[in-house]
């Protein structure tokens, strides 16, 4: 649904609830009273729901996810001029959707990998704003990155599944979707968001 | 005023509020606004909707 309806839906939903107060009188007629079960329980309901879900499909979104100045590098390094970056490779390519970038990856592919997501969102919010933000280097993940949130894209691919680097070792596939080797590791694809070096680096400018 | 009005009065006004207050958080996008409307928003307008309701039980 529109931003612009959601929006809409709520200014009607709150002048209703607000005219029935205003106007309580109207309330004591039979007509009174299903105009006050509409405009004080079914309208204020269906307009949370609406609001509740536009929050949540925001909630995924790169726009979001980079609201707060400590995050800043690490957007920028989704435009670093370098396809050994990770990041930049797979956002600069369309490999994810640009406008949900960061949650298509650090999110959990399972039953509750939403709702874990929000919870470390509620979680990065307490350390923003209660505990003190880190430096943005000194930024890492609370769990090492998982190899499943790769191969939800990548297992089957015939580029993942022939490639030369990740057949020269015989078990080396098998052991990345066990995930007993990570996919960010040394000497793999080790360069993801390395804000430390965002100084060096040249960034690409997408054009209009 | 009947109790029961000045209930639907309350009612209304936390529901006009909460309501207000949703849609204000719609209106940025952050995760700030986000609390707000789960914090802030929400609780306000489940307020208003139980007194409401409660109302209605006093009515009767």
């Amino acid at each position: 649904m529109p931003v612009s309806v959601v929006l809409l839906f709520c200014v009607a939903a709150a002048v209703i609830a607000l005219f029935v107060g205003y106007r309580v009188e109207l309330t004591r007629s039979r007509e009174g009273k299903i105009l006050a079960f509409v405009a004080l329980f079914a309208l204020p309901v269906m307009a949370a729901w609406t609001g509740f879900s536009e929050q949540m499909d925001r909630a995924t979104s790169t726009r979001f996810c980079l609201s707060c100045h400590v995050m800043d590098g690490f957007g920028r390094t989704l435009y670093i001029d370098d396809p050994s970056y990770v990041p930049a490779r797979h956002f600069q390519n369309n490999r994810i959707p640009r406008d949900h970038a960061c949650y298509t990856c650090h999110t959990e592919y399972s039953m509750f990998g939403g709702v874990k997501a929000k919870a470390r969102g509620l979680r990065h919010l307490w350390v923003q704003y209660v505990l003190g933000a880190p430096k943005p280097e000194a930024i890492k993940l609370y769990d090492p990155f998982p190899n499943s949130e790769c191969l939800h894209c990548h297992l089957g691919a015939r580029r993942f599944e022939e490639g030369s680097a990740h057949n020269k070792v015989p078990d080396l596939l098998s052991r990345v979707k066990a995930n007993k080797l990570s996919c960010v590791s040394s000497g793999c694809h080790e360069f993801v968001h390395d804000v430390a070096s965002l100084k060096d680096d040249t960034f690409w400018k997408e054009k209009q | 005023m009947e109790t029961v009005e000045r209930r639907i009065k309350w009612a209304s006004f936390l529901i006009g509020a909460g309501l207000l207050v949703q849609l204000a958080s719609l209106l940025v996008v952050h995760p700030l606004a986000f609390m707000g409307f789960l914090m802030i928003g929400c609780p306000l307008m489940l307020a208003g909707i139980v007194m409401y309701l409660l109302s209605l039980i006093h009515e009767k």
